[in-house]
């Protein structure tokens, strides 16, 4: 890539809310940026280490509870909630990582169902705490000194900033020996543990890893849509996440990234393009197509053309 | 017993799911949807004047075999050299076309399914159960038996079973891989229309019924281990039987978490699955 | 090819930078429309959209509102919260609507209800009954629909009427069915009668019978039932099966008797249920004209009967939000908000005139919906005295 290639969409990424004009177009773009956030997460488990976890959304809620709770009951900053709502998911991760390290497959994916699906029921139940289905409303939004970041242009900063924490922490992690293990795990296991790979350990540290990402999403989720209910644990958020990951490009960088802009924007295109009744089904026929034409992910087939097409 | 009619018809649902998993590696989502078809199949049959409602069972039955073999033939089998997370893809996209399908053409209100059966319930003992339950734990029974028929009995069946332990031996041997698996998809998916046909009139037939029904349909699968029929069958019974007793221990609000519980604990004390002795169908 | 891409992206920048243009003195007046018109609560979500078409339609054809016909800008919020406050940041945003109604579900309305602070911008909300929806102090919420405390209190001249001296609850596990026991049970002690057992439902759950087990032991003589009609249905046929004698009471005015009847049969015999509207009897509602004209539009447009007890919403939110726009002269945001607080109008449900409730100098409005009791007798639904 050129330098201008580079320079430009750095630029144009830093000044968006600028030309951007529209506000809505905005919180389109910041819902895709917790979302890219959320990918990267699952792609590390997905992509790399090749386990493939439904139950990510768990993480997303129990970070966007924590924080929203940390800053309404104990009046936490915004500043300590997030890394308690970090902390909080990872705990998550790191439970799931050694409670499912003899499973693999298949096995592991009903078990990260099925942990969402208990988090789920009891963010619902446990009236006292979570106020149950009739959720938390008012979460505050973050505030740097006398300044609210509340307005939308300010939080999109703070969601570039935190994509950008994600994005480079996956690079050094994928880049790292660590990284290799992972691909190692993913590719041969049973080769890898013979060399001296230390398999539980590996699968465990991304658990973690990719839990406290989730958990870093959920804060930033709950404290710029302001209200948190039950509805965080919809397997429909963990579906889509997926979506995001495996049609973006599962075992890159940008690919889930790619995948959340394109995801994000469009159920919000179909809601300009056409009217409600046609919505949902589109964007299933759009899914089909774009997997039977797209098996390996967009960024793949797009690396793929440009290798064909390179002088 | 109630738990032996959900178990039933669960059941159903694991043995489908179970051999399109465990023989094809594909990750089904759509199974549900199958289910909600089938419900949906039986009652546009009924609708149509006079119909018998085996006859609409049956219907349901045809729809779910057919539409399975062309999802199989048009989807998954151009994809079947990409990974698994691409077929598992495809089939969140059929499920949501499919369910958004439902929602468009009969509207998002439910539909209730007329039976012939009489309302007032049957009283054995201490028990009492309507009869239509006892039809559909019959019928249910019935196609668990057609099923295990199929598969050790046919020449079809023996295909399946050589497809699942070896399948480059199968192959050199001259089993068509490809129809094999159009086979199965179809079959599985039949018999999730079924389960769905079945349970329509004692519910109600609405466009996401097929949500929860698959989310339990896969932990009947990994409860009885996959590509187990025998464990499949069980699992989906004891599934059901313990959701029932378990809701009536439990504050009713965290009753389904006594079926994710019970997952749990049986994938990390027995990740093989309760039932399974080597890795076979049958 | 360079210029097969300049076309394109000239294209797509077209349809995006595509705005509505400046409004102009007959240009239409929007309002916004959020509701769940997919998931799992679709049917009740088209039948508010149902009922507000026939509100704008007769209104268009009085001439509409100043001289200027109404346009309804539908979304579908796909019963998420999250999608709830897209939808209606994309009406306020893109389709620069002046005034909203909205969202059904309490969790949808309390998602989208910051969005209207941000950007000053009143919603009529038809159907959500969590209290906390008004308590909040958000001046921009004017509610129609009863909060169950209001509900409770509707029913309280019935208590000693339909004799309950022990209730049961059994509720679905939302805030609209925990707001229900906690309502009707305060309100139940309070007339001397002792509250059993609270059990809950799964919003998808579809087999009650452990539930019901618990309940057939605690001796009561009531049930009261929150959750939806599909439910409702499942509930009674168990119930039946289990042979539960006793008194069910429906609450929350979306149980839709007819279609209980009809879904339900036999099983439903001799249940009581909360309603907001009567369309068997529509003479016997507040403005009996308005109400008989309602019914016979809506089968006239082939709409199933059932959906009458919900449609009605979207009639009164879409008629009062007409009401608030004609008293403020123009269809800007403020105006029609503070318009609204003047307005004093008769929908199908009855009189409509929003009093304060909430934080003093952010209330939000709050109208008394009239609330009535209906019975299922010999398979027909009836006035119960």
């Amino acid at each position: 890539m050129t330098r201008a290639g580079r320079v430009v969409p750095v630029l144009l990424a830093l000044t968006l809310p600028l030309w951007l004009g529209s506000p809505y177009f905005l919180h389109v773009v910041i819902m895709a940026g917790i979302f890219g956030i959320l990918a990267l997460s699952l792609n590390l488990l997905l992509g790399y280490t090749g386990q493939l976890s439904l139950g990510h959304a768990a993480f997303f809620g129990i970070g966007a509870y924590t924080s929203a709770l940390l800053t309404l009951r104990l009046e936490w900053s915004f500043w300590l909630a997030l890394p308690g709502a970090v902390a909080a998911a990872g705990l998550a991760g790191w439970l799931i990582g050694r409670l499912a390290l003899k499973l693999r497959g298949a096995y592991f994916v009903l078990v990260t169902i099925s942990f969402a699906g208990v988090i789920a029921l009891v963010s619902v139940n446990w009236m006292d705490v979570t106020n149950g289905p009739l959720g938390l409303p008012g979460v505050p939004a973050p505030a740097l000194g006398p300044w609210s970041l509340r307005a939308k242009s300010v939080y999109y900063y703070l969601v570039l900033v935190a994509v950008l924490l994600a994005y480079l922490v996956c690079r050094r992690l994928v880049a790292s020996r660590i990284g290799r293990a992972f691909v190692a795990l993913r590719e041969n296991e049973a080769l890898a543990e013979s060399v001296g790979v230390d398999v539980t350990h590996y699968l465990v540290l991304a658990a973690v890893v990719s839990a406290a990402m989730a958990g870093m999403a959920g804060s930033l989720y709950a404290h710029y849509t302001r209200f948190v209910s039950p509805e965080v644990f919809l397997f429909s958020y963990t579906v889509t996440m997926v979506i995001m990951v495996v049609a973006g490009g599962k075992g890159t960088l940008a690919g889930p990234l790619v995948g959340a802009l394109i995801f994000t924007a469009l159920p919000e295109v179909l809601r300009a393009v056409t009217s409600w009744q046609w919505q949902m089904l589109a964007y299933g026929v759009l899914l089909v197509l774009l997997v039977f034409f797209l098996p390996r992910g967009i960024v793949p087939a797009l690396a793929a053309w440009r290798a064909r097409n390179a002088p | 017993m109630n738990g032996l009619v959900l178990g039933g018809t669960y059941a159903l649902l694991g043995i489908g799911l179970t051999l399109i998993f465990g023989l094809m590696n594909v990750v089904n989502f759509a199974h549900g949807e199958f289910y909600t078809l089938g419900a949906y199949a039986a009652f546009a049959t009924l609708g149509l004047a006079g119909t018998h409602f085996v006859a609409a069972v049956l219907a349901a039955i045809a729809c779910g075999v057919a539409l399975g073999a062309v999802c199989e033939l048009t989807l998954l089998r151009p994809l079947r050299a990409e990974s698994i997370d691409t077929t598992m893809l495809v089939m969140i996209g059929v499920w949501i076309t499919m369910q958004n399908g439902e929602l468009l053409l009969w509207g998002g209100v439910a539909k209730s399914i007329p039976h012939p059966f009489p309302t007032a319930p049957l009283v054995l003992g201490p028990v009492s159960i309507a009869p239509l339950r006892v039809f559909v734990l019959v019928l249910a029974a019935g196609l668990i038996v057609a099923s295990y028929l199929l598969i050790h009995k046919t020449q079809l069946g023996m295909a399946m079973r050589a497809t699942f332990q070896d399948r480059d031996t199968a192959a050199l041997m001259g089993v068509r891989i490809g129809r094999i698996h159009t086979a199965t998809f179809a079959f599985g998916s039949g018999l999730a229309a079924a389960a769905g046909a079945l349970l329509g009139p004692v519910f109600l037939v609405y466009p996401s019924m097929g949500d929860l029904a698959a989310l339990k349909a896969f932990s009947v699968v990994i409860l009885g281990g996959l590509g187990n029929l025998p464990g499949a069958t069980l699992g989906g019974l004891l599934l059901g039987v313990a959701e029932e007793l378990g809701a009536g221990y439990v504050s009713s609000g965290y009753r389904d978490a006594v079926g994710f519980v019970i997952i749990i604990l049986v994938l990390l004390l027995r990740p093989a699955g309760l039932f399974a002795k080597q890795e076979r169908i049958g | 090819m360079v210029t097969r891409w300049i076309v394109l992206v000239a294209l797509v920048l077209a349809a995006i930078a595509t705005t509505p243009g400046p409004a102009q003195s007959q240009a239409p007046i929007k309002i916004g429309v959020i509701e769940p018109l997919s998931g799992p609560v679709a049917a009740s979500g088209n039948y508010v959209r149902m009922g507000a078409e026939i509100a704008r339609d007769w209104l268009n054809a009085r001439g509409g509102v100043n001289g200027r016909k109404i346009d309804l800008v539908i979304e579908d919020n796909k019963s998420d919260p999250k999608e709830a406050a897209s939808a209606a940041e994309k009406l306020i945003v893109r389709d620069r609507v002046p005034a909203i109604m909205g969202a059904w579900g309490s969790s949808m309305t309390l998602a989208a209800m910051p969005k209207l602070e941000e950007y000053g911008v009143p919603m009529v909300v038809e159907t959500s009954s969590a209290a906390s929806i008004t308590k909040r102090g958000n001046p921009w919420i004017f509610r129609i629909s009863p909060p169950s405390e209001m509900e409770a209190l509707g029913l309280e001249q019935y208590v000693d009427k339909l004799g309950v001296k022990r209730a049961d609850f059994l509720a679905v596990n939302t805030d609209w069915g925990r707001g229900a026991i906690s309502a009707f049970g305060d309100m139940l002690k309070r007339r001397g009668a002792v509250v059993g057992a609270a059990e809950f439902m799964d919003q998808a759950a579809t087999d009650m019978n452990a539930q019901l087990t618990k309940i057939k032991g605690t001796g009561g003589d009531t049930l009261f039932l929150t959750t939806a009609v599909e439910q409702i249905t499942l509930v009674m046929k168990q119930a039946q099966e289990q042979r539960l004698a006793r008194k069910i009471i429906t609450t929350g005015g979306s149980s839709s008797p007819t279609q209980l009847v009809k879904q339900a049969g036999a099983a439903a015999e001799g249940s009581y249920h909360i309603v907001f509207f009567m369309p068997w009897f529509p003479e016997a509602m507040p403005d009996g004209k308005l109400a008989r004209m309602f019914v016979d539009e809506w089968s006239k447009r082939g709409h199933p009967f059932e959906g009458l007890t919900e449609g009605f919403r979207g009639h009164d939110g879409i008629a009062t939000l007409a009401e608030a726009i004609r008293v403020a002269g123009k269809d800007e945001p403020k105006a029609i908000r503070d318009a609204l607080w003047k307005v004093s109008l008769v929908g199908v449900n009855g009189p409509i005139k929003f009093e304060k409730d909430g934080p003093a100098g952010k209330e939000s409005g709050q109208s008394k919906p009239s609330i009535f009791v209906v019975q299922i007798k010999d398979g027909k639904v009836a006035l119960p005295w």
